[in-house]
């Protein structure tokens, strides 16, 4: 594939930098977040190091259309050791939230959000109930699974959130049966 | 008495409540009273809220933040992932200029009001400066004798450094874990590859070979310079990795035996009494030869 780097979309750092990369440009590509990055380690064509040269160099699509940024750890070794402190973990979270709102997300993003919309929890598996009573606790934990008025008001707050307005699911209020 | 607000997490609370019920069971023992932080949440995990936008995030984990500080008491987690994101929240709200302002803009809608007075805790941090070693070793009454442990500290309860306010004094040496597991007469010796990530978290949702080739590589380390009897987290993540993958391996014919993995939470109940059996009932391994050995007696 040929990268014409005068046909890249050289508003797509301006848009990074906006969502919470802010620090991108400090970036020097000197590669300690690269040897130290679980996606390199694991073989990911595009860890961190990489991303950032792509974002820089406005290559939008080629980087939507690869799955790397969505299997980030969040493990923040790049912050810890970034000599530039470029932040790069809030270059790739700034950048999912890009992709987020191209609707370029993987199915298992948008159930962990619908759960955490539905019930207050992201990870919401099924029969936990039988597993929390055989160690001899509550069925449900004392989270907003216990506490339906504290669920309504969760949801309303996320009704009036960013998450709403990117619409990767439909947030209605429920009528009251 | 000293009293804390108990933060969950999903994975705890639905896939490991065993670790749950050993929270419960080990801090009252140590003279520590457990708030349940009622109406609490996901702390939101980093591929929900924060990969949405940056406020949304920090408000959302202020929800739980403002619970503990309603009741007066601060938030400890035995999550590491749930510990990283109410702490990079909690970072933000206080050291990202407007921030703070912006959250109590969204949240003044629901009638909410953050202010800032409640510290997110990593249980063991909580156990090492709070309770402290000494009193560790005197409560518990088994003796680990010598048990060789490695230890699996976890990516989220050590960096970013900045966010924790009671972290590891070298972030690249975390310490504090294995100080923990010789409280309770165990040993618990460095390896080369004690920091590395053990592939749980998202990169196990995307892909769950790529993950496998991050745990292998640890386990091997693990195996090969320490041989141990044990494997202890500080993470409930770390933990559901270390008993579900080596399982999975062992089906598949890539690994020929097994370390059992128990969580710092679960060991330190079963020193201090607990039915050993109901603080490891969620292991997918099979723990009657460890907890066997740990007891010194059959169970």
């Amino acid at each position: 594939m040929a990268i014409i780097l005068s046909e890249m979309d050289k508003a797509f750092i301006g848009e990074i930098r906006e969502r919470g990369g802010f620090d991108i440009r400090a970036c020097v590509q000197c590669g300690k977040c690269a040897a130290t990055c679980p996606l390199s380690l694991a073989g990911f064509p595009f860890y961190i190091k990489k991303l950032i040269h792509a974002i820089e160099c406005g290559m939008r699509e080629e980087i939507m259309e690869d799955p790397s940024m969505w299997a980030c750890q969040s493990c923040n070794r790049c912050v810890e050791v970034c000599p530039q402190d470029v932040k790069p973990y809030e270059v790739l979270l700034a950048l999912r939230r890009a992709a987020v709102r191209e609707l370029s997300v993987p199915g298992n993003t948008i159930e962990g959000l619908r759960n955490y919309y539905k019930t207050g929890h992201a990870v919401y598996p099924k029969g936990y109930q039988a597993k929390r009573k055989a160690v001899g606790l509550s069925e449900e934990p004392p989270s907003t699974l216990s506490f339906p008025e504290m669920l309504e008001q969760l949801q309303e707050f996320l009704r009036n959130s960013e998450l709403n307005e990117v619409g990767l699911f439909p947030m209605k209020k429920e009528e009251k049966k | 008495m000293k009293k804390v607000g108990f933060f969950i997490g999903c994975n705890t609370a639905f896939n490991r409540p065993d670790n749950e019920a050993s929270v419960r069971y080990a801090l009252p023992k140590l003279g520590v009273e457990i708030d349940n932080l009622d109406g609490q949440t996901c702390c939101p995990a980093f591929g929900t809220m924060p990969s949405i936008d940056d406020a949304a995030w920090a408000a959302s984990s202020a929800w739980n933040l403002i619970i503990a500080e309603e009741r007066g008491v601060d938030i400890v987690t035995t999550c590491g992932s749930c510990y990283g994101s109410l702490s990079e929240s909690y970072h933000n709200l206080h050291d990202k200029p407007g921030m703070k302002d912006k959250v109590n803009e969204q949240l003044a809608k629901i009638g909410k009001q953050y202010k800032g007075t409640s510290k997110v805790r990593l249980l063991v941090n909580y156990l090492y400066n709070e309770i402290g070693l000494e009193a560790i070793k005197q409560a518990a009454t088994i003796n680990l004798n010598g048990l060789k442990v490695a230890v699996q500290p976890g990516c989220h309860t050590i960096w970013p450094s900045k966010a924790y306010y009671e972290g590891e004094s070298d972030a690249f040496h975390p310490a504090r874990l294995r100080e923990l597991v010789e409280a309770l007469g165990g040993s618990a010796p460095a390896y080369s590859r004690l920091t590395d990530c053990c592939g749980m978290g998202a990169m196990r949702s995307a892909s769950p070979e790529r993950s496998m080739i991050l745990f292998k590589k640890k386990l091997e380390t693990i195996n090969a310079e320490l041989a141990p009897d044990l494997i202890v987290t500080g993470c409930n993540s770390c933990l559901m990795q270390f008993d579900m993958s080596q399982d999975q391996l062992q089906k598949k014919g890539e690994l020929e035996s097994v370390v059992p993995a128990m969580h710092i939470m679960q060991l330190l109940a079963i020193c201090l009494g607990a039915d050993p059996k109901q603080m490891t009932a969620m292991s997918v391994q099979n723990m009657d030869e460890i907890l066997n050995k740990i007891c010194g007696v059959k169970i």
